[in-house]
């Protein structure tokens, strides 16, 4: 891991590579989300495919492009030669030379171009999410940290959340789950509610499919289950086609949770709003064809509420999630005309 | 499928699953509950309306008769003529009787105003785009033969047009004759007679129009009858009082004797005895206090339908605190058993129906641009603070808000005012009631309305008990006696004269504005920001030139007895309510500034991009404005990517507040001139589209002769922050050290999506207590998905009864002009994920 860098200051920075104001369903109230890059696992649904290398990447939108036969702002601004310079239509990005500078972005007037990841310092991130403090104050709301995983850059994650702390701002954590135990306990520490993901018992078809191994991930729940009894804990599970979409698998998942009474739980339904990402990274979305069937969908949350109803727990306990944290990881480059972000997402946590 | 498709098109509001499910041929889950008032709705609702002639055909024939007479007593004589002679009905089906105008929806003409544009009018109305009206030949004969001709040479609008000297007159109209406007400074007295207005209904409700006139004739009869001003000033005005009094007392007879007529020949034993019922009433009331919650509704609506006889009150009367002034009646009839909530509802919603008909008409095709798809701002107030400023909901402002969840229907204007001990039952409903999608209601800021008119001179209670009026104003019945409609300045416009040298594209070589230089030469930005200001200063001039004389000449042209008779300044000091000064009045004007949004975000692009950054040129920027933006699409992608206002972005909210703060100044220092408060608003009825279509190119990347910014909303899709980020902007760019400063409109557009649910509803509600907070005066909010809009411009046919909110008022989407519907359409609709 490389040296953190700081701030004259002294204020930790990191990569944070979109910040997200009015979200409204990451949490109580009207919350900040606040996207750090860098992700544990590897998996191949993923809906941020820009928030899992740690490293800023440039995005490259060819329809928002005006081609180079209409627009040259980007003409002669790479100096590591990485910008390829069609003689018309958009210019081409050699991912092995660019090293992610964002001059071109920079100087893109259509926002074809972004960068996805700056640096930003933990004061300079609380410094606008504080911005909204009189939404917090009314509706319970506050910091979402999300990611990627937003504890695998762990001493700026932490450096936001006790600032939050010092400006007395809730914050809550999004987190895969696959990160060392101190680090999830301190981040327990200072938030008020953790969303904790749990994508399947099948250790094999985890890993697979996740490129992560999940015991760690069990445990690591399990942990803060009991060292953390009052804290919010809700496990969300994302319904995968292919990987999870059957009984058998989310029953696992509810009899792993039997034994942890005070984790709520919540399934998401499957999407494929982040494909587009994929392309702009010039990578391939391998579930591109993959969809969840709504019935499907509707089956598996109507056997989880049965499941966790017998099992003696309050139905309340089961909530059908919206898509959670689903931002757009770069608003302007994927809004619409009229239409502002929000369409896109990131998703937190999974 | 967009994204978007995906994302949000599975979630509906309840107004897009009624269109749907009407669509789909299902019955409105509400009918039946509500059965009578979608009854009469189904007569009327998607129909064209049609002009009734009989209220200015009455009104020119007493005119006739009494030239040189004192003007308040000719207009309560012609109020009396119009009282004796108009066609009263009683519609089927209604509980409440009266309607002034044919049947179906009408309009009615006030030629005293605006006749000069009849002749042109009855030939061109029928044809309009947005908002048209139908005449018939026999009508528009009438209206040529027996009601034009007299008012030529006399009406309101050619004495204004006559008056104004040439350096105002230019930046007002397009021509000498002033039938078209130049949308730069607008002047919108010539086509209301008075600024929207609120009356004292409660005076009615417990007084009755008797017992008013009995006071007038007793102080008549006390006049000193050797004073000549008594003669002269008092007489009149008294006699006008008794006069006016009776003619609504008649009128109402005449309504009780056609209930018995009808009652009469009814064969069905239930109507008969409705009708029998609607009688008794009209015999008792306007002319004495109210008993029961059925006479005050009949109480006050005889009454709103005569002071729309009376004037026109632009837009259209509105309705006070209803949930206030009705609540003792409907208290005592519940607690004597002898009404249920049902009917209540039925009652009232026998009133929105009838208001439903009546449709403003802007004859002149200004008037028709202001305020497209049949504007309508009958506001009905509710919630609040009592004049003791304690919270003043009761089980009548619920039953409002659930009328307006169950009956789909545009009408009335309904407002909520917000403060901060409004209780929670109250923000969830209302905030239920936003997400049912069409618009209501309407939400005013108690904590920011209050101390500021307590500063312009209210005493508290007064200030407390204020009502919502018109698009976003606020009125103290009894101490508010300013009645003139103010300029509209359209300060896009003059951003482009400064960036033209004084000239604009539209209007050619010459230059109508100040002689600001070529800013190719400026060299830095501080002389841009000079050269603006000088544009903007000169329209300040001009919009207070304007209505500097309009304030002198409107006392001339108008009168309203009744309205006078239920003020109480007016009553004592007998002076018309048109009287530019009324002793201990509160003169409670404004100026409105249209393309907030567009002039920041077009000046923090100028600031940035051209003389911070120098990444373009001000020739190429000039240029590119010249040809709007021909072959230079990536030169407006830049400018666009500017900061923006409405993304609580400092630097473009640092030039907003300036931009304000040098219109506070001027009104600061010059409004006393005028003997007004004449403070500054944003709020653009549909201006916004008019006058963008004078407008060329702007530096923020908008096209030429598109829209402009709305109110103090920001420019389209240019909010990519969010909607909490759209409230701070809001609050940053406002200048609190003020006085000067009146209503800002505020359009949020919503996606179903995130304000669904329990959740949902308590973020909503969440949201607006920070509203409350942040001190800002108004918002409104379209919870609509952009593919129901899609779809409603495909397929108008099947979407007739889609409610959009526009510009505080709703409206009939399909009733509206294309530019307007993609306007709406352009805004940016927040959702969250």
């Amino acid at each position: 891991m490389t040296a953190l860098a700081r701030r004259k200051d002294g204020s930790p920075t990191g990569i944070v590579f979109n910040v997200q104001r009015y979200s409204l369903h990451d949490g109580e109230g009207i919350r900040t989300l606040v996207f750090l890059k860098g992700c544990t696992l590897r998996c191949r649904w993923c809906g941020n495919p820009e928030s899992q290398r740690r490293k800023p990447e440039i995005a490259r939108n060819v329809r928002r492009c005006l081609g180079i036969e209409t627009c040259s702002y980007c003409t002669g601004v790479c100096t590591e030669g990485a910008l390829r310079l069609p003689a018309a239509g958009a210019p081409a990005i050699d991912r092995n030379n660019c090293t992610a500078c964002g001059a071109c972005a920079a100087k893109c007037p259509a926002l074809a171009l972004h960068l996805y990841g700056t640096r930003r310092s933990a004061s300079e991130v609380l410094d606008e999410v504080e911005t909204d403090w009189p939404f917090y104050v009314r509706s319970g709301g506050g910091m979402t940290l999300s990611g990627g995983e937003p504890l695998a850059q762990e001493e700026f994650a932490l450096a936001l959340l006790r600032e939050a702390k010092r400006r007395h701002i809730d914050a809550a954590v999004e987190t895969c789950g696959l990160v060392p135990w101190e680090t999830l306990a301190a981040a327990a520490e200072l938030s008020g509610a953790i969303y904790f993901d749990i994508k399947a018992i099948d250790a094999d078809r985890h890993i697979a499919w996740t490129g992560g191994n999940n015991r760690a991930i069990l445990s690591n729940l399990e942990r803060l289950a009991d060292a953390f009894p009052r804290l919010a804990v809700t496990v969300r599970t994302p319904v995968i086609p292919g990987f999870n979409d059957d009984e058998a698998e989310i029953g696992a998942i509810l009899s792993f949770l039997a034994r942890l009474p005070s984790v709520s739980f919540e399934l998401l339904p499957y999407h494929r709003l982040g494909s587009e990402k994929y392309r702009f990274l010039d990578r391939r979305d391998e579930m591109s064809d993959q969809a969840l069937p709504t019935e499907r969908f509707d089956a598996l949350a109507a056997f989880a509420a049965e499941r966790r109803r017998l099992t003696g727990r309050s139905s309340l306990n089961v909530h059908i999630a919206e898509k959670s944290s689903e931002i757009p990881a770069a608003p302007a480059l994927l809004a619409e005309p009229g239409v502002a972000a929000g369409y896109i997402g990131a998703l937190g946590g999974c | 499928m967009t994204p978007h498709d995906i994302a949000d098109i599975q979630t509906l509001s309840s107004q897009e699953q009624r269109v749907l499910n009407r669509i789909s041929g299902q019955t409105d889950r509400f009918r039946d509950s509500h059965a009578r008032a979608f009854t009469i709705l189904d007569g009327f609702e998607g129909t064209r309306p049609t002009i009734d002639v009989e209220r200015a055909l009455y009104f020119t024939q007493s005119f006739r008769q009494t030239e040189g007479q004192p003007l308040v007593l000719r207009w309560a004589k012609a109020l009396h003529h119009i009282a004796e002679n108009i066609t009263v009905s009683i519609d089927d089906n209604q509980l409440l009787a009266g309607r002034i105008g044919k049947p179906g929806r009408y309009g009615i003409l006030y030629p005293e105003l605006d006749g000069d544009f009849l002749g042109q009018a009855v030939r061109e109305m029928p044809h309009r785009i947005g908002a048209p009206f139908g005449i018939s030949e026999q009508d528009a004969r009438i209206v040529e033969a027996e009601i034009a001709p007299y008012w030529k040479g006399r009406t309101y609008h050619e004495a204004l047009n006559m008056a104004l000297p040439p350096d105002i007159h230019k930046f007002t109209y397009d021509a000498p004759e002033g039938l078209v406007s130049r949308f730069i400074v607008n002047e919108t007295s010539s086509f209301r007679s008075s600024i929207q207005w609120v009356h004292d209904y409660e005076k009615v409700l417990k007084r009755g129009f008797g017992d008013i006139q009995r006071e007038a004739q007793a102080r008549l009869d006390a006049l000193d009858p050797l004073s000549p001003r008594d003669e002269v000033e008092k007489k009149p005005f008294l006699e006008a009082v008794v006069l006016v009094s009776g003619a609504i007392i008649l009128w109402a007879h005449r309504h009780a004797a056609l209930a018995r007529k009808l009652a009469r020949n009814e064969s069905d034993p239930r109507r008969r005895q409705e009708l029998d019922d609607i009688a008794g009433i009209c015999e008792r009331v306007p002319e004495h206090p109210a008993r029961t919650f059925h006479e005050a509704v009949q109480s006050q609506w005889f009454t709103q339908m005569f002071s729309r006889l009376e004037q026109k009150t632009g837009t259209i009367i509105s309705n006070g605190r209803m949930d206030q002034y009705f609540y003792p009646y409907y208290r005592a009839d519940i607690d004597a058993g002898g009404i249920t909530d049902e009917r209540v509802l039925e009652l009232i919603e026998c009133m929105w129906v009838g208001m439903a008909q009546f449709v403003d008409l802007y004859i002149s095709p200004t008037g028709g641009a202001f305020n497209e798809g049949y504007a309508h701002w009958e506001a009905v107030t509710i919630g609040g603070q009592t004049r003791e400023g304690r919270d003043a909901t009761n089980e009548l402002t619920y039953l409002f808000l659930k009328s307006k969840q169950e009956f789909p229907l545009h009408y009335p204007d309904l407002a909520a005012r917000i403060h901060s001990r409004s209780p929670e039952r109250f923000l969830r409903e209302v905030a239920e009631t936003i997400k049912e999608g069409s618009g209501f209601p309407k939400l005013i800021n108690d904590e920011e309305v209050v101390p500021l008119y307590v500063s312009k001179g209210a005493s508290f209670g007064e200030a407390y008990d204020y009502a919502v009026s018109g698009c976003a104003e606020a009125r103290m019945p009894n101490r508010d006696t300013y009645t003139s409609g103010g300029a509209y300045i359209n300060f896009a416009a003059a951003l482009e004269m400064a960036l033209f040298d004084g000239r604009m594209l539209k209007f050619g070589e010459r230059r109508l504005g100040a002689a600001t230089g070529d800013p190719r030469s400026f060299r830095s930005w501080e002389e841009m920001w000079n050269a603006y200001l000088t544009q903007q200063l000169l329209f300040c001039k001009t919009a207070f030139t304007q209505q500097y004389i309009v304030c002198g000449l409107r006392a001339r042209h108008f009168a309203q007895p009744m309205g006078s008779a239920l003020h109480d300044l007016c009553m004592e000091h007998c002076l018309d309510l048109h009287t530019p000064q009324i002793p201990g009045g509160i003169n409670l004007g404004y100026f409105e500034c249209i393309g907030f949004g567009t002039v920041v975000d077009s000046l923090a692009a100028i600031r940035k991009l051209v003389f911070e950054e120098q990444r373009v040129s001000m020739a190429e920027l000039i240029e590119a404005l010249r040809t709007d933006f021909a072959g230079q699409a990536p030169l407006r992608l830049l400018l666009r990517s500017a900061p923006c206002y409405g993304n609580n972005d400092p630097y473009a909210d640092e030039i907003a507040r300036e931009i304000d703060r040098a219109f506070l100044e001027y009104s600061r220092k010059y409004s006393r001139e005028l003997g007004i408060h004449n403070d500054i608003r944003y709020v653009p009825f549909t201006s916004h589209v008019p006058f963008g279509k004078v407008v060329s190119a702007t530096p923020n990347g908008r096209h030429a002769f598109t829209p402009l910014a709305d109110g103090s909303s920001a420019s389209h899709g240019a909010d990519v922050n969010g909607p909490t980020a759209i409230l701070l902007s809001n609050y940053a760019t406002k200048n609190y050290g003020y006085r000067e400063r009146a209503a800002r409109l505020l359009n949020i557009k919503l996606t179903p999506k995130c304000v669904e649910g329990e959740a949902g509803t308590r973020k909503l509600a969440n949201f607006i207590r920070t509203f409350c907070d942040l001190k800002l005066w108004h918002v409104q909010f379209n919870v609509v998905n952009r593919d129901t809009l899609l779809a409603a411009q495909r397929e108008p046919d099947k979407y007739r009864n889609l409610i959009v909110r526009i510009a505080g008022y709703s409206a009939y989407f399909v009733d509206l002009s294309p530019d307007l519907q993609n306007d709406l359409i352009a805004r940016t609709a927040h959702g969250s994920l």
